[in-house]
Formats: C-alpha cells, sequence, structure tokens
C-alpha cells in the first residue's frame, strides 16, 4: 500500500509536449484511474509512473519516496499489460513467478506464493499450460497472476480488458473491482472506457491533450464536469448540450430554450447567469433529466414540462430512448417504455434542471457551481 | 406450391452444375500438370535412378549389372570419401554453430533502434545476393599466402606474420569456414531480426518490471520464444552445408591433394570425371540420406505445429 504523487510531470518528444504538467495525488489504497481519448497522454503517464519512459520535467512520489529516477524493478510496482505481456515460452506457474526468481526468493517460497495467487484467481487447473493454450479470459487472469505474485505497493493496469469480449469484460470488470476490496492495494488503471472509469474508480483523472481535465470521484466528474469535454465525454449517452438564451423572468434569470414551442426553463445557479443576461449559453442536460411527466414531480422547483417533436425512439428495454431537438441540438431523452412515444409526434415531456449544469459557448468553461 | 417451385429450382442448379464444375474442377489441375510432370522426372525420376545406379557397377556409362552394396562398401573404404566426411562433419557443424552465434548477435546489435539500420542490414546481407563462386574466388585472393591478407600484414611491418591455411591440408576447411561464415551469417541475422520485430514490445516492459537485466531478459524470454527461428535457420544452414560444391570448387578446388573436399565435390569428381558413375551415386544416395536425416524431423515438427495451432 502505497500513496502516489505526481508533481507537474512534463514529457516532450523533440517539440512536441506529451504531457502538459500534470498533478495528481492519490491516498494509499484508492483506486485511480486515467480515463481520456486516444492520444491523450495517459499511457505516457502510466509508463512514466511505471519507469518505463523517463519525464522531462516533475516529479513522481510513491509511498513518500521520489522515483522519478528509479529504474522500474526498483520501484516496487507491477503492471497488467493490453496484450497481456505473457512469456510464451513458460507454463503459466513460471510466468507468474518470474517476477520472484529474479528477486531472488528462494524456491519453495516462489512455490507457495505461485499457488497462493493461482487459488486466488481460480487459476490452480493452467498452470503447467502455455500462454498459447489458453484463452483470452484466462490469459487476463494469468496476467494478473503475475502482478499479484509480488505483492507489490502499487498495482498498474494499461486497457486490461479491451482485448476481450463484451461480455468478458463486464465479468472481469467486477473481478478487478473484488479484488481491489480484498487486496485494498492502490491500484492506477488506463482505459478510454468511460463506463469502466466509472464503476471501478475511486478516483477518476479525465485527461485531454496531455493535461488533466478534472480530477474527482466518479459521482463528482458526473455531476459537476468542469467543461464541455468532461461533461460529453463521461456518461452514455452523453450530456445533451442546449444552446439557450439567458433572459430575465418575474424578477429570476432563466433560460430560453426552442422546443416544440418556445420554452423557458429555470436554472439554479442564478449569480452566474447574470453576466450572460441576453446571451446565448450551452445548458447541459443528461437523459435522465428529460422524461415523460411524472405526477410526483409536478409543480418541483426546476421542472417544467414542455412539448417536443419526436425524431426517433431507440427502445433499450429499461428505458426507451427519444431522440428530438431542442434549440436546433439533438437531445436524448430517456424515458419509460410505457410512455406512448412515436417517431414524428409530438408528445409532453418533463424538463428537471434542477442538476443542469451552463457552459460558456466559446471557452466551453463551465459557469455555474 | 412454392415449395415445389422451390424443389424444381434446385433440381435444375443441380442437374446444371456437374457440366460447369468439371471444367472449374480441371482448370487447376490442367494449368498444374507441366510443372507436377517435371517435378516427378527431373527430380524423383532421377533420384530414383541415381539409386538404382548405386547398386550398379557402372563405371563411364550407366549399366545394370546390379552388385548389391559393393559401391557402398568401396565408398567408406576410400580414403578420400572418409576426408569428405570428416571435412563436412567440421565445417558444417562450425559454419553452421558460428553462423548462428553471429547472426544473432547481429540481430540483437541492430535492433536496438540505432542509426542507419537500413543501410548497415542492407551491408551484412548483401554477401548472401552472391554466389558462392564469386565468394570462393574473392577469398582465395584474400587468403593466398602470397598477394592476400599475408602479404599486406607483412608490408605493414609485421614480418613474421604468417597466414597460410590455405595451403595448408590441415587447416584449409578453416579457410571454407571463414567465406561461408561470411556469407550466409547477414541471411541469418535477417531471419532473426524479422523475429525479434516481432516480438510483443510489452512482454519486455513487464521483464523489466519483473527486475530482468537485458541479458537475462534476452537469455530467458525473448531468445527462447524465437525457438521457430532458430530451427528454420538450422535447417537452412545445414543444407546449404551438405550440399556446399561451388564454394570449395572455387576457394580451394579439394586442394591441396584432396584435403578439403566436401561430398558433393567427391560426388562429381566420381561421377562426371573419373568414370565411377556407381560409385558417385552411392555417395549421393548418402548425401541425400543426410538430407533427408536433417529435414524429416523439420517437416514432422511443422506439420504438427500446424495442426496444434
Amino acid at each position: 500500500m502505497a500513496n502516489l504523487v505526481i508533481e507537474n510531470v512534463k514529457k516532450r518528444y523533440g517539440q512536441t509536449e506529451i504531457l502538459k504538467g500534470i498533478n495528481i495525488s492519490i491516498e494509499a489504497g484508492e483506486f485511480l484511474i486515467l480515463v481520456g481519448p486516444s492520444g491523450c497522454g495517459k499511457s505516457t503517464l502510466m509508463n512514466s509512473i511505471a519507469g518505463l519512459e523517463d519525464v522531462s520535467e516533475g516529479r513522481i512520489l510513491i509511498d513518500n519516496n521520489d522515483v522519478t529516477y528509479s529504474s522500474p524493478k526498483d520501484r516496487d510496482i507491477a503492471m497488467v499489460f493490453q496484450s497481456y505481456a505473457l512469456y510464451p515460452n513458460m507454463t503459466v506457474a513460471q510466468n507468474i513467478s518470474f517476477g520472484l526468481e529474479m528477486r531472488k526468493v528462494p524456491k519453495d517460497e516462489r512455490e507457495a506464493e505461485v499457488q497462493r495467487v493461482a487459488d486466488m484467481l481460480q487459476i490452480g487447473h493452467l498452470l503447467k499450460r502455455k500462454p498459447a493454450q489458453l484463452s483470452g479470459g484466462q490469459r487476463q487472469r494469468v496476467a494478473m497472476g503475475r502482478a499479484l505474485a509480488r505483492r507489490p505497493k502499487m498495482y498498474l493496469f494499461d486497457e486490461p480488458l479491451s482485448n476481450l469480449d463484451a461480455k468478458l469484460r463486464v465479468e472481469m470488470r467486477t473481478e478487478i473491482k473484488k479484488l481491489h476490496q480484498k487486496l485494498g492495494t492502490t491500484i492506477v488503471y488506463v482505459t478510454h472506457d468511460q463506463i469502466e472509469a466509472m464503476t471501478l474508480a475511486d478516483r477518476i483523472a479525465v485527461m485531454k491533450d496531455g493535461e488533466v481535465q478534472q480530477l474527482g470521484t466518479p459521482q463528482e466528474i458526473y455531476d459537476n464536469p468542469t467543461n464541455l469535454f468532461v461533461a460529453g465525454f463521461m456518461g452514455s449517452p452523453a450530456m445533451n448540450f442546449v444552446p439557450a438564451k439567458v433572459v430575465e423572468q418575474n424578477g429570476a434569470f432563466a433560460l430560453e430554450l426552442q422546443a416544440s414551442k418556445p420554452t423557458v426553463v429555470p436554472f439554479p445557479d442564478q449569480e452566474s447567469l447574470k453576466p450572460y443576461l441576453g446571451k446565448e449559453i450551452l445548458l447541459g442536460l443528461r437523459p435522465e433529466m428529460i422524461t415523460e411527466p411524472q405526477p410526483h414531480k409536478e409543480g418541483a422547483e426546476f421542472v417544467v414540462t414542455a412539448d417536443i417533436d419526436v425524431e426517433v425512439t431507440e427502445p433499450m428495454g429499461a428505458d426507451t430512448m427519444v431522440l428530438t431537438r431542442i434549440s436546433e441540438a439533438e437531445v436524448n431523452c430517456r424515458c419509460n417504455p410505457v410512455y406512448p412515444t412515436k417517431a414524428g409526434e409530438t408528445i409532453a415531456m418533463m424538463l428537471d434542471t434542477s442538476k443542469a449544469v451552463a457552459f460558456d459557448k466559446d471557452t466551453g468553461e463551465r459557469i455555474d457551481r | 406450391m412454392n415449395k415445389n417451385a422451390a424443389n424444381a429450382g434446385s433440381g435444375a442448379t443441380q442437374a446444371g452444375r456437374p457440366a460447369r464444375l468439371s471444367l472449374a474442377d480441371w482448370m487447376p489441375k490442367i494449368v498444374m500438370a507441366p510443372t507436377v510432370v517435371a517435378a516427378v522426372v527431373c527430380i524423383y525420376g532421377y533420384m530414383i535412378w541415381t539409386a538404382v545406379l548405386s547398386f550398379t557397377n557402372s563405371r563411364m556409362l550407366p549399366s545394370y549389372k546390379f552388385v548389391g552394396l559393393e559401391q557402398y562398401e568401396r565408398l567408406f573404404m576410400n580414403d578420400r570419401w572418409i576426408v569428405a566426411l570428416t571435412n563436412l562433419g567440421v565445417f558444417g557443424g562450425l559454419f553452421i554453430l558460428i553462423c548462428l552465434f553471429l547472426g544473432v548477435m547481429l540481430a540483437i546489435f541492430l535492433d536496438q533502434k540505432i542509426r542507419a539500420e537500413g543501410a548497415i542490414r542492407t551491408i551484412y546481407l548483401y554477401p548472401m545476393a552472391i554466389s558462392f563462386i564469386v565468394t570462393g574466388t574473392a577469398w582465395k585472393w584474400l587468403l593466398n599466402p602470397t598477394n592476400g591478407i599475408e602479404k599486406m600484414m607483412i608490408e605493414l611491418g609485421f614480418e613474421d606474420f604468417r597466414f597460410n591455411w590455405l595451403s595448408d591440408p590441415d587447416m584449409v576447411v578453416y579457410c571454407l569456414v571463414i567465406a561461408a561464415v561470411w556469407q550466409a551469417s547477414g541471411f541469418v541475422m535477417a531471419l532473426f531480426l524479422a523475429g525479434l520485430r516481432g516480438v510483443d514490445g510489452e512482454m519486455i516492459k513487464a521483464a523489466q518490471l519483473d527486475g530482468a537485466g537485458i541479458i537475462t531478459t534476452y537469455r530467458r524470454i525473448i531468445l527462447p520464444s524465437l525457438k521457430p527461428v532458430f530451427f528454420s535457420a538450422l535447417v537452412i544452414l545445414s543444407h546449404i552445408a551438405i550440399k556446399s560444391f561451388d564454394l570449395v570448387a572455387a576457394l580451394t578446388n579439394g586442394g591441396p591433394g584432396y584435403s578439403s573436399d566436401l561430398p558433393a565435390n567427391f560426388m562429381y569428381a566420381h561421377a562426371f570425371t573419373r568414370s565411377q558413375i556407381g560409385l558417385g551415386a552411392a555417395s549421393a544416395m548418402v548425401m541425400l540420406g543426410c538430407v533427408l536425416a536433417i529435414l524429416i524431423p523439420y517437416l514432422y515438427s511443422e506439420l504438427r505445429g500446424e495442426r496444434h495451432e
């Protein structure tokens, strides 16, 4: 167990700056997820933590020791790779014990450790096989076993699930979460899958273009994104961004939208809208905040019912996604499947802006708090 | 009714099919026929003929008076053949080992992300593009004591320098090794370089994190994963060694005396210049046996490997 501090880490390849000053700090035992689109620098950051790549500037501390210039083997970390990176000429048992062997652990201790790890991951029956004779999920387990065997201070996972099929991915996701709960070791996990990030993390660092856009708990990131990028990246289907004009109505600031007819919706953070009076902003509204009219919400403070034109409906079983257009922007709404929705019709929908967020149209930055 | 129509339709296709199929069926066979005939006659036909001749008392012209294993007995009583076989052992063993070692080392060094890799690779690979005759002739000049390396060193002031392996019956076989290694190690390098390029980069990172140094990583992880490449290189090199003829012909012409003969030169000399076709055929059959001894396990493991996948 160890805490991790990343201080102003920069990485340059010639002229191009891959990491532009990363600051992340997590407590011992936390599950940190680095998430972002490809090319955002998350894998580079991961490799820098592992010591596989040197940083150009800044410091990395593991367990309060400065390891910025230590070699990978001296950092006491283990890594699970996307391709699993198992040694093809060794059996599963040899794969798991190789790290121990390199650290000159006696043979009987190594064997005991292999057995412990194999029991934990239920791969005891595979120990004598070669990696080529394993399925994808089994290889994934062995790769995790190899990381577990050394009992390092920290685990690094580099997109470990992206080579698995959808069903197995969900299963292994739960396994990893269980494992973390059982071991309580610090984990840094890189993924581009925002669902993985939401489900696994204690804390998420959303990255883009070599910068951390936001560092926070999954719920913070979901409810309070700092900018348009984070808001659009996290959540599936993505948050809706509706251009809205700030107007004054009955002594309060409100937002005017163009649904089927012009509609005015209230907004919680009044102060923030003041400088934007008469201008357009982007209103961020999660799909689950636009629903069929729900009687228990009728008359609540930030709830407005409006008519919308249905363009497409996508039944998903538990919900039906209704695609419509508000103020020229495509908008996803999440409806109860029993509510009659049909493409081409105009239906009543309930807009709940109590958790809505607002962004500056030009900078993409959040304007309310 | 619909069902009937469907049946009628399928019946028509079935009736129409054989005629069209037969042409499509025959086409590959027709196209392949000349090659197959040529291979059967020229390779396997003559192979069998040689085998038959090796059991006869043929001398200048083929005769069909069978004498059993007499030619083989004569062959293994023949001192020149024993020299040729011993030479093959020394030459083949050293040639394969040194080539493998140099090839692997060159490939590893070349795989360290160095500059001008393309140019260097071409330089090392280029000897393979030259025929053994040219290699032999060039090395004959280099190794010749009166005008090669020895002369150069003496002119440089090392008056006592001696490098006369080419004229020393005990050492001449090593001259063959030098020239053949020069020619083939670049090729082995190319084989291994391709193998090294196929190694998963994440695997090397994993080894690094596991605490393995660079030498351990190569010895324990990377090179063992290149086992198939080792095997291919071994097979290719050993058949080059066994059928070596032109190198000897150009570099030493079997001399001094017959001290640098290889089996192929022995076979050629007896079958075509010394009117001993029977003896030559017997030696050819022994060589074929050597090649098969290497090739059959190789093919066996290759085919079995495919079934495993």
